[in-house]
């Protein structure tokens, strides 16, 4: 579904709507088939910078134009639409689809697997076509993965902006990070009630 | 130090069993993927190592990516040479190894030996190496044993298209006196960033850059200590060499064995021995390689007090190593008593001697500081102090010659 903005942009400050980049994990970002190792990282920036086309974006290997972004949120995030700005010439993606909360997937794995959502891409010279999301779906996503098996006929596949619109939770769906296990129980990490202070005790 | 996981893809064809490569193309083999895997665990702990073999029956996975060195070690015992190597296979299998490694943050590397031709297109193979680029799979080439003539472009058409930014690497090992692993530990398949593998690579072979095999920064008061003892080595046999040139008599060369022996004790023998031969041409008197070879035979022999003939005729019943000892001086013997010149005589015996040396150096029960060998050393010098004619010298060869 697309939408346009039909309002001008004084009105309403747009920018703010697509803040989440602010909440990646930009140096957890990765992606696969992409020329240009690390590229991918400069796709998400702010809206005001969406169609700076001069400056590095993500490019796919020769010959291939299938893509695929790994991107960590900081937080547990809430997505409600996508927006993607593709290159010229045929080389901006026709296709796209998105994987919740899986880490190390690959071309294999994405072309296997059954995606959350999935979207016929056109090309967004503009910037401001946004895909929509099955809201429901996308509650509480920590990462997400986007395939983009293909693009509009170029030898490859260019993107220059990929932009989330939501809402962020403080909330973190991570794993637990560090856990100590106890072979024996140490008295100093028990502090009774007696040794704290006390408090009434029940003699029967 | 950077966390990856790697495939090392081993080469177990009939072409391995050629002898180009010492001991055997396989052995050298097997002994480069012990460097690599421990290089690997070292440089980080978290790096994990796994093993296949492209040849015999097929392709199969000894060791999925691990990082307990040992069971990778003990993986590569027992393995058999047989049937003909799929490399197309091997690379594939280990890319789906690799796929489902239990930590998705590891980079993925797969280390290929190719020591046998290669029986697929080119074509083949880019194709192979494009599908690992696109999952950003980086592959390490080794080309050794077997010079085909297609197969070092095949070879470089698979590095081209699988690499991406030089993190991948071809090596192509011709056959020569180096080994395989020590060939490898210079090139980017070990050194990695540069400075990866180098420390481990100095512990792990003696052929380094440094003085002693030992890296001064892993360990080094050892190196210290080795230098110091070296530098004290050569100190004295500088001062012994010196006072052997202004004596006449050879007081001062029943000390160089002995300091010759200890010489090898404290730093490797190799480094000795050719000390040693410019010791004994710097003084180049007849009549002490006689006593020195009775020092040898008593040394060898570890027997306290002992006369010469006694020494000569217990020589024949010691161990094997001891009779090519006794022989080599029987030979030196018999030259020195028919040797046309005094200075030949020398020659040979000075080359018997380094070979002695270094024969005594390794003998196990030759204890330099057995007070009845020092007994025997000062015995010695006394009887070479009351000698002053070589041909004096030559006359007591004969009753030993008979005794043999």
């Amino acid at each position: 579904m697309a939408c346009l903005h039909d309002h001008s942009c004084e009105d309403h400050d747009c920018s703010s709507d697509w803040s989440l980049y602010k909440h990646i994990d930009l140096p957890k970002v990765s992606a696969l088939n992409e020329a240009v190792p690390g590229s991918v990282k400069s796709v998400f920036k702010a809206w005001e910078q969406r169609l700076n086309f001069s400056g590095e974006h993500l490019e796919s290997n020769e010959g291939d134009p299938e893509l695929l972004v790994f991107i960590p949120f900081t937080s547990d995030v809430k997505i409600k639409s996508i927006s993607i700005v593709g290159g010229a010439d045929g080389t901006s993606p026709s296709k796209m689809r998105a994987f919740i909360n899986r880490d190390g997937i690959d071309f294999s794995d994405a072309q296997g697997m059954q995606a959350v959502q999935e979207w016929e891409l056109v090309e967004n010279f503009q910037g401001v076509l946004e895909f929509q999301t099955r809201y429901s779906k996308f509650q509480s996503v920590a990462n997400i993965t986007l395939h983009f098996p293909d693009n509009f006929g170029g030898d490859t596949t260019q993107i220059h902006y990929i932009g989330f619109k939501g809402e962020a939770t403080k909330l973190k769906r991570d794993v637990v990070a560090t856990i100590v296990y106890e072979l024996m129980p140490n008295p100093s990490d028990h502090k009774t009630r007696a040794e704290g202070g006390g408090g009434l005790s029940h003699v029967e | 130090m950077v966390l990856e996981a790697t495939m090392i893809c081993i080469d177990n064809s009939e072409w391995m069993r050629n002898g180009d490569y010492s001991p055997s193309r396989f052995q050298a083999q097997a002994e480069a993927v012990n460097l690599i895997c421990g290089a690997k665990t070292q440089s980080n702990p978290e790096n994990t190592v796994g093993i296949l073999t492209m040849a015999g029956k097929g392709v199969r996975v000894l060791a999925t990516p691990t990082s307990d060195l040992g069971k990778i070690l003990a993986c590569m015992h027992g393995l058999e040479i047989g049937g003909e190597m799929n490399i197309t296979a091997g690379i594939q299998v280990a890319q789906l190894a690799l796929k489902h490694r239990q930590n998705k943050n590891q980079q993925q590397r797969i280390i290929v030996f190719v020591g046998s031709p290669i029986k697929y297109d080119k074509k083949v193979l880019e194709t192979i190496g494009k599908k690992l680029k696109k999952n950003s799979v980086s592959i390490d080439i080794v080309d050794f044993g077997e010079e085909d003539d297609g197969k070092p472009e095949k070879l470089e058409a698979l590095l081209a298209s699988v690499n991406n930014n030089d993190s991948s690497h071809i090596v192509h090992v011709p056959p020569g006196p180096n080994a395989l692993s020590d060939v490898l530990i210079s090139t980017p398949v070990f050194t990695d960033d540069g400075d990866g593998g180098r420390g481990f690579a100095a512990v792990g072979s003696s052929a380094s850059g440094f003085d002693f095999g030992v890296d001064p920064n892993l360990d080094p008061e050892l190196a210290l200590a080795l230098r110091v003892s070296m530098e004290e080595e050569r100190a004295r046999q500088e001062a012994a060499a010196k006072r052997a040139a202004e004596e006449a008599g050879g007081q001062d060369k029943g000390e160089e064995p002995s300091s010759n022996a200890e010489d090898a004790t404290m730093s490797d023998v190799n480094v000795s021995a050719p000390e040693e031969n410019k010791k004994i041409t710097d003084s180049a008197i007849d009549g002490d390689e006689n006593a020195l070879l009775k020092q040898a035979l008593t040394m060898s022999m570890n027997i306290s007090g002992s006369g010469r003939s006694g020494g000569d005729a217990e020589m024949l019943e010691a161990t094997g190593e001891d009779q090519e000892l006794a022989l080599a001086l029987q030979l030196s013997m018999q030259e020195s008593t028919g040797g046309p010149s005094s200075q030949s005589e020398e020659n040979k015996l000075l080359g018997d001697q380094a070979y002695m040396s270094s024969v005594l150096a390794s003998l196990p029960g030759v204890d330099t500081n057995d007070p009845a060998l020092k007994d025997l050393l000062a015995s010695l010098e006394n009887q070479s102090e009351n000698q002053s004619e070589s041909q004096q010298k030559k006359s007591e060869d004969e009753p030993p010659n008979e005794n043999k």
